[in-house]
């Protein structure tokens, strides 16, 4: 049973003792302003306190200190006032049915409006039933959770998800106040304005608790911090409408019938009209709490010296392609320094696993979520030393550096547009000519039809694609004459294999049918992914 | 693409790291000397140059005959890929290279549809037609006569080689490259049930003794 004394709360911060009893004054004033007889109904309803407050826009300092016997003694007194000026024979039925409320929110009987919400009442992760007295109380346990994931926060945005009972019930009981209190005086001017909602005032009595506790101020942040309520009956509600006999049901969300003068009250997702006495207990909301941090990037530019290496986990029937993956090389490293959930690998553009890249490396983007820490710039610079100093030499990485949201926008200029040169091994089935050279040369811009290479067919679309080789240039090999390295430019997109060898006719032209005879291609090299940016 | 033999490719992977360590930023390609260094990676060493490299065919497919498909002598080749796509064609040793003059015209009008006139649109291959292994792809003409050239596998048919309609004489040059048939998509268990039937390169040189 809690204290009925109307002291304010016992505290060890003389500033929150003088905040609450200055809660308490001012609540005082804005009650005494309040439609007795409406209030006591709602009480009657089994609305909260805090409900009540808020469903009449009392906004003073959204009652965050005081817990609830102190927030009823207050319209006790009121009341008790009241009682005392009408002096009807009802008065004193009301005055008893208040002292019975009363004693049944002793009982922790859940608000049929917020269900427990601003009560402070709720399931938490180990489904142990948790009450805190008000928003003081309830901050600090979120905020326990907080510091407990160990994130390094500069701020915080505070998020709530509530179950749509609420909203339902909000519905209800406003309709139900209407249809009473209509015609009153006090209605026009005390109810027909915006009511704070359930959220609302959720969210404004923890944001300066939350605040303090944490060190940090609120507002748009990458930090954020999810309050997610869920009603666990509401979500069988179709199941129950079966069970529950005798009672007219209507599904919730429809409006009351004229002829039911009762109580109308939302539990379990229908709504049962009977009798005050017929109602059910409900179960608390079931509260998670979820913070996480909008997800960092580190971008710079990769290359590849391994033929045995692919870009990106490569498994097929348990069995991993290539000896390791680039992804894998640098996430694997960076992930552990910023202490996240796990990486997303992003690139502009592949190479296959058997072809080298080389030159100024090829741009790419990882994007680390919820990581604890953010790395600072010389911790990034440590890191780049670290993997392209490591013994395998597989890959290497340069311009690392932590970007913000412009890392994406990077990323998608390097993919489409730009152009890429290689350098190609080629065999072909005759010696070379010195006309070869100059052929070779001479073309610029060469437009190229490929059809869906063979080697690809099976997962990409069958189509022809115009590509353009921008240049081309023979360096012939000393001491082969059907050797030579090929170096050519062409446009994102273009397959340079097929364009070597023909890709049984597929591609045309090709070196093959440009040069007049079989042409092979043994390695092939990324010499440069030509970009403008994540360069210093 | 075809690689340099195995022992090369070893030996290239120690050469790199030999080089990358005496100058890092060489190889960032920044610089004369990241020229030089970009250079040297890219050159081979000419010792390790085969004199003859496997082509692209041998090295992304397996090869397969299937020798007398339901008449003799029409001999026709599957290449299969990794992916699972076989690639059809005429074998060296079928009847219609024996004729005069060779091919003189290829036809893919045959049975109920053209079949250079499907259109095989997406990932997923919708339109493709589904043939058994006996269903007629094209007709192939000599100057003396005409032979029908069948799938040899069941599956769908992704693509026929259109070229042969103008260039009929591909065939007669480069059956086993720019003169292939058509593509089919075989699903993988009708492949494992064709497979039996069909012998490899050497078992197919001997018996045509090649």
């Amino acid at each position: 049973m809690a204290d009925e004394s109307v002291t304010a709360p016992v505290s060890n911060d003389q500033d929150t003792a003088v905040a609450a009893a200055e809660e308490m004054k001012l609540l005082g004033y804005a009650v005494q302003e309040l439609p007795a007889h409406a209030v006591k109904d709602l009480i009657a309803q089994e609305v909260c306190v805090r409900c009540i407050f808020r469903l009449f826009s009392i906004h003073e300092g959204i009652y965050a200190l005081l817990p609830p016997p102190i927030l009823y003694s207050i319209i006790e007194k009121t009341k008790k006032v009241e009682d005392v000026s009408t002096k009807s024979t009802e008065d004193t039925e009301n005055v008893n049915s208040l002292q019975s409320s009363q004693d049944s929110e002793m009982k922790s009987s859940i608000c049929s409006v917020c269900v427990g919400v601003l009560q402070f009442h709720y399931h938490n992760e180990n489904d142990n039933l948790v009450r805190k007295d008000h928003a003081e109380d309830f901050a600090m346990a979120v905020a326990e959770s907080v510091k407990e994931k160990g994130h390094e926060i500069a701020s915080f945005t505070l998020e709530v998800s509530l179950p749509t009972l609420i909203t339902e019930n909000e519905q209800m009981i406003l309709s139900y106040i209407k249809e009473n209190y209509a015609s009153e005086v006090w209605f026009q001017e005390k109810f027909s304005s915006e009511h704070i909602s359930v959220k609302d005032a959720l969210k404004l009595s923890m944001t300066n608790p939350l605040e303090k506790l944490l060190g940090v101020k609120s507002g748009d942040s990458e930090f954020r911090i999810r309050l997610t309520f869920e009603h666990v009956d509401s979500t069988s509600a179709e199941n129950k409408a079966g069970k529950n006999q005798g009672n007219k049901r209507i599904k919730s969300g429809i409006s009351i019938t004229g002829e039911d003068n009762g109580l109308v009250k939302c539990t379990n997702g229908t709504i049962q009209s009977g009798d005050v006495s017929d109602l059910k207990v409900v179960q608390p909301c079931h509260m998670t709490l979820v913070c996480s941090r909008s997800p960092i990037f580190i971008g710079g530019r990769y290359l590849k010296f391994s033929r045995n290496v692919s870009q990106t986990r490569w498994i097929i029937d348990d069995e991993r392609k290539g000896e390791a993956s680039v992804e894998e090389l640098i996430g694997g490293n960076i992930l552990p320094m910023c202490n996240g959930d796990g990486y997303k690998f992003h690139a502009a553009g592949r190479e296959d696993i058997d072809v080298r890249m080389l030159g100024s490396g090829r741009p790419f983007l990882l994007e680390i979520q919820n990581a604890c820490h953010v790395p600072s710039e010389a911790s990034i610079k440590e890191m780049e030393m670290k993997i392209n100093s490591m013994e395998s030499n597989l890959v290497r990485v340069r311009h690392l550096k932590v970007l913000g949201n412009q890392g994406w926008s990077l990323m998608r200029e390097g993919e489409a547009e730009k152009q890429k040169q290689y350098a190609a091994l080629v065999w072909i089935s005759r010696p070379i000519k010195d006309d070869d050279l100059e052929t070779i040369s001479s073309f610029k811009d060469l437009k190229v039809l490929q059809r869906t290479p063979v080697r690809v067919l099976h997962r990409r679309s069958p189509l022809d694609r115009e590509k353009t080789i921008h240049w081309m240039k023979i360096e012939e090999i000393a001491g082969s004459c059907q050797y030579f390295l090929l170096h050519l430019c062409t446009q994102a997109g273009t397959y340079i294999k097929e364009f070597v060898h023909g890709d049984l006719g597929r591609t045309t032209p090709s070196i093959g049918s440009i040069l007049g005879c079989r042409a092979e291609i043994l390695q092939l090299d990324v010499t440069d992914v030509k970009m403008d940016t994540l360069t210093e | 693409m075809t690689t340099l033999n195995a022992d090369s490719t070893a030996d290239h992977e120690l050469q790199v790291p030999v080089a990358v360590k005496d100058n890092s930023a060489a190889i960032d390609g920044e610089g004369d000397d990241g020229e030089k260094e970009l250079h040297d990676l890219l050159f081979p060493n000419v010792n390790d140059l085969p004199l003859s490299p496997p082509s692209a065919i041998e090295f992304n497919f397996v090869t397969y005959f299937a020798p007398d498909f339901m008449k003799p002598e029409h001999d026709q080749y599957i290449y299969r890929h990794a992916n699972g796509l076989c690639v059809i064609g005429l074998a060296s040793g079928h009847v219609a290279f024996k004729d005069e003059g060779g091919v003189t015209s290829v036809d893919f009008n045959v049975g109920k549809s053209n079949r250079s006139e499907i259109k095989v649109t997406g990932k997923r291959k919708r339109n493709a037609q589904h043939f058994e292994s006996n269903t007629a792809l094209c007709k192939v003409c000599t100057n003396n006569a005409f032979y029908i050239v069948r799938c040899c596998v069941k599956g769908s048919l992704l693509e026929v080689n259109e070229r042969l309609i103008k260039h009929p004489e591909l065939l007669n040059s480069s059956a086993d490259r720019e003169g292939y048939i058509a593509i089919l998509m075989p699903k993988p268990t009708d492949w494992l049930k064709a497979k039996d039937s069909f012998i490899t390169l050497e078992e197919y040189k001997k018996l045509r003794n090649i």
